[in-house]
């Protein structure tokens, strides 16, 4: 209390940001935390119904169907998204002309800055079977037939890892360019002095440097897995629905398209809830706290 | 360090529950309202003011500027004082956020389907005792008398009075082409195979490349005009009090197998699932493609954007009635209707209703399509021009069609248009759309999807569709 009255001037400019907090993301949040017990109505009474929504969400096929895609595209995103930029990022600290190493990474980093609509417009027209450059450079190389990449379910999923990965690879390669610079010299030439070659420096003094920023790298990939929403509204399509939906795309369908908002904030909860658990699993694996 | 954590969670659990209490206080007192709102709606003698709230998805302004003159302008022409909100986009969102937030409006601009939900949370006032008593809406030459079966519900209800004349879809061929191969008009499944397939292999656009298809659709979005052909309904039809799918019936294999054929030999453009419509017009536009199937509007704005392009253009769009059915007839599909409801909070019922029987008079139906005078076009002695600004808007304020026969179209109607709603008239009918359709259109989704790329055999796809 008396830390309070001493700092109150800090306290008092912290206000601003709490009352932001407290009216753009918990009060929300904890209205759509009572609209999921409430049978909604958009006017009138909203009676509470107990745990009906979640009975309902739970039972209902399609949200399981979903919940499994948002596991396989998300897992793969993750697993993907976490391995390419570490390589991507290794490879490029091995490059000594600095003018190509810029230019690879203003390259790589450009797609993170476009959203998905422009991002995902451009991949459905490069991955057209009649005009689509892919489909194009494969009937050059001697394929058979063009592949509809956007309307075969076995491409489905495969396209939105690779596409989603595409994208964020140079952002988070930069990230990790960061912590590579900050390495203290004298551990790789400590390693040389040790007789080690340019694979030992990476192996046992870069890859170990990393270990806290692929930490950070991971939390803030799981806990975004699943709420995964633009893309798949952008590129999704009758063909694949069935294999990219994702979870988000339920809780839009049942409460924008459908207006059942007592079931699509259920989901969105069970969302919340299933995220907490992933996270907590995940930052015991990877010992999150420990140095 | 661990008594400074369990201080921080205590303050974090208060301030939730603080949150909660508030939230569930907030839920609360808008019940209430709601309730309120109704009683006091059907107190009767209450004597409202003549001002409307209006949400309209489509209707008014163009820009948030016109938007304002379109407010006027209902004024100048009413007498009644109206704050429109029309959203720029993602209507049904914020529709939603406002409703459900407890705001006010005596008038909604809204989907038959929006509606039917609507209908089943209570939250509308029945309108039958008023349209029956309607000199205006009971009129039939302003609304034909079996157009309200469109917006009824089971037991007779009436919630909703339309807003516009709502068109329907149909195969929308490249007339043009049809003559220069010197090919009739496809009546058959057959016809329109032969049709479709000289389309890709004659070089219709004279180009000497083999680079056309034959059809092109966004997706599953329309095939009605195909499915007609073995007498099935797209959605859902009613049969002895039960609900069917007529597309994932056994009768539904031919027309999957003649589509899978189409595809199979590039008459189908391979982009068709992932195409939207504006890429299927396009396509149209782009002479790349002979037939899409679209609304009939859109027969008129083709052949219009082509003349605007070219003056002395051949092409020609035009609507056709789809592959004849086994009884000899044709089945099209009418596009649901949008309406005008009035909310059980309305603060001023009266006034709404006089103001959707004001919607269907010509002053109405001119702010609808025309816009706004003196600014979409002047009028002189009876005479319309239409300004710079009112071609940009294509007389079109959410009004480009109406019902009314007492009231002509200052300018006639874009080339095609008539005959596709004549087509219409006399062989479209409404879809049944239940609650959950999304769901049921997913699963015939993937599965027509596979059966028409081949990916599957029709019937093992229909097979499982059914059991899905």
């Amino acid at each position: 209390m008396k830390a309070i009255v001493k700092y109150r001037a800090v306290y008092l400019m912290m206000l601003p940001i709490i009352a932001y907090f407290l009216i753009f993301a918990y009060y929300p949040l904890v209205r759509g935390f009572v609209i999921s017990f409430q049978q909604f109505r958009l006017i009138g009474d909203r009676p509470f119904v107990g745990l009906d929504n979640y009975a309902q969400v739970l039972k209902d096929s399609a949200f399981w169907d979903t919940f499994a895609n948002t596991l396989i595209i998300g897992g793969s995103i993750l697993a993907i998204g976490f391995i390419m930029p570490i390589a991507l990022a290794l490879l490029l600290n091995e490059v000594f002309a600095s003018w190509f190493k810029k230019i690879v990474q203003m390259v790589v980093y450009l797609p993170h800055l476009f959203s998905w609509v422009v991002v995902g417009g451009m991949w459905i027209m490069m991955l057209s079977p009649d005009t689509g450059i892919v489909n194009q450079l494969l009937l050059a190389l001697g394929a058979e037939k063009p592949i509809g990449f956007m309307s075969q379910e076995a491409y489905a999923r495969p396209v939105m890892v690779f596409t989603a990965v595409w994208k964020e690879v140079g952002f988070t390669c930069i990230l990790y360019l960061a912590a590579i610079v900050s390495i203290n010299p004298s551990l790789y030439e400590a390693a040389r002095i040790d007789g080690a070659n340019r694979w030992h420096l990476v192996r046992y003094v870069t890859l170990p440097q990393l270990v806290s920023t692929m930490k950070v790298v991971l939390m803030l990939h799981v806990m975004s897995v699943l709420k995964m929403f633009d893309q798949i509204f952008v590129m999704r399509n009758g063909a694949i629905a069935g294999k990219v939906d994702v979870i988000m795309m339920y809780t839009y369908q049942k409460g924008i398209l459908e207006f059942q908002i007592g079931m699509a904030t259920a989901a969105g909860f069970l969302v919340i809830l299933a995220t907490l658990i992933i996270t907590f699993v995940i930052r015991i694996l990877i010992r999150y706290d420990e140095e | 360090m661990r008594k400074k954590r369990k201080a921080i969670y205590a303050i974090l659990a208060a301030t939730l529950l603080g949150s909660m209490i508030a939230g569930c206080a907030g839920g609360k007192s808008e019940g209430t309202q709601g309730t309120e709102g109704t009683a006091d709606n059907g107190g009767g003698e209450k004597t409202e003011a003549r001002t409307l709230k209006i949400m309209a998805g489509v209707i008014g302004g163009k820009t948030p500027e016109e938007n304002g003159l379109f407010e006027k302008e209902i004024e100048r022409l009413t007498g009644i004082t109206v704050k429109l909100e029309k959203p720029a986009s993602d209507y049904d969102k914020k529709l939603l956020a406002a409703v459900s937030s407890g705001e006010k409006f005596d008038l909604l601009q809204i989907s038959k389907e929006k509606m039917n939900t609507f209908i089943e949370q209570g939250i509308l006032t029945p309108l039958t005792d008023k349209v029956k008593g309607s000199e205006t809406l009971s009129d039939p030459n302003v609304i034909p008398s079996e157009e309200w079966a469109q917006v009824e519900t089971k037991d007779g209800e009436i919630y909703g009075v339309f807003t516009k004349y709502q068109g329907g879809t149909m195969p929308i061929v490249r007339n043009d082409w049809l003559k220069k191969l010197g090919l009739p008009e496809p009546k058959t499944l057959d016809d329109y195979y032969t049709v479709l397939k000289a389309f890709v292999e004659q070089d219709p656009d004279g180009n000497g490349k083999k680079d056309t298809y034959g059809l092109s659709t966004a997706g599953m979005y329309e095939l009605q005009g195909f499915f007609s052909a073995a007498g099935l309904k797209q959605r859902y039809v009613e049969k002895d009090g039960k609900l069917d799918v007529p597309y994932s019936t056994d009768a539904a294999i031919p027309i999957y197998e003649w589509l899978a054929k189409l595809y199979k030999e590039g008459i189908l453009d391979p982009n068709f699932a992932t195409n939207d419509t504006g890429k299927m017009r396009d396509l149209f536009l782009t002479d790349r493609v002979g037939m899409i199937t679209y609304w009939d509007a859109w027969v008129g704005m083709l052949n219009n954007t082509r003349k605007e392009q070219d003056p002395n253009t051949e092409f020609e769009a035009k609507g056709l009635p789809g592959a004849v059915g086994p009884d000899g007839n044709h089945m099209l599909r009418r596009g649901d209707p949008d309406v005008w409801v009035i909310p059980v909070n309305a603060e001023n019922p009266e006034t709404a209703f006089e103001f959707i029987e004001w919607w269907h008079s010509k002053d109405g139906i001119i702010l609808g399509s025309l816009g706004i005078k003196d600014h979409d076009y002047t009028e002189q002695n009876g005479k319309y021009e239409l300004t710079q600004t009112g071609k940009e808007h294509a007389m079109d304020h959410g009004v480009p069609f109406w019902y009314n026969k007492n009231v002509e179209p200052p300018f006639g109607k874009l080339p095609g248009v008539q005959e596709a709603q004549d087509l219409l008239a006399k062989y479209a009918s409404l879809e049944l759309t239940p609650p959950r359709w999304a769901d049921a259109e997913k699963i015939i989704n993937e599965y027509s999807f596979k059966a028409i790329m081949g990916q599957m055999p029709a019937a093992d796809a229909v097979k499982k569709c059914g059991k899905s």
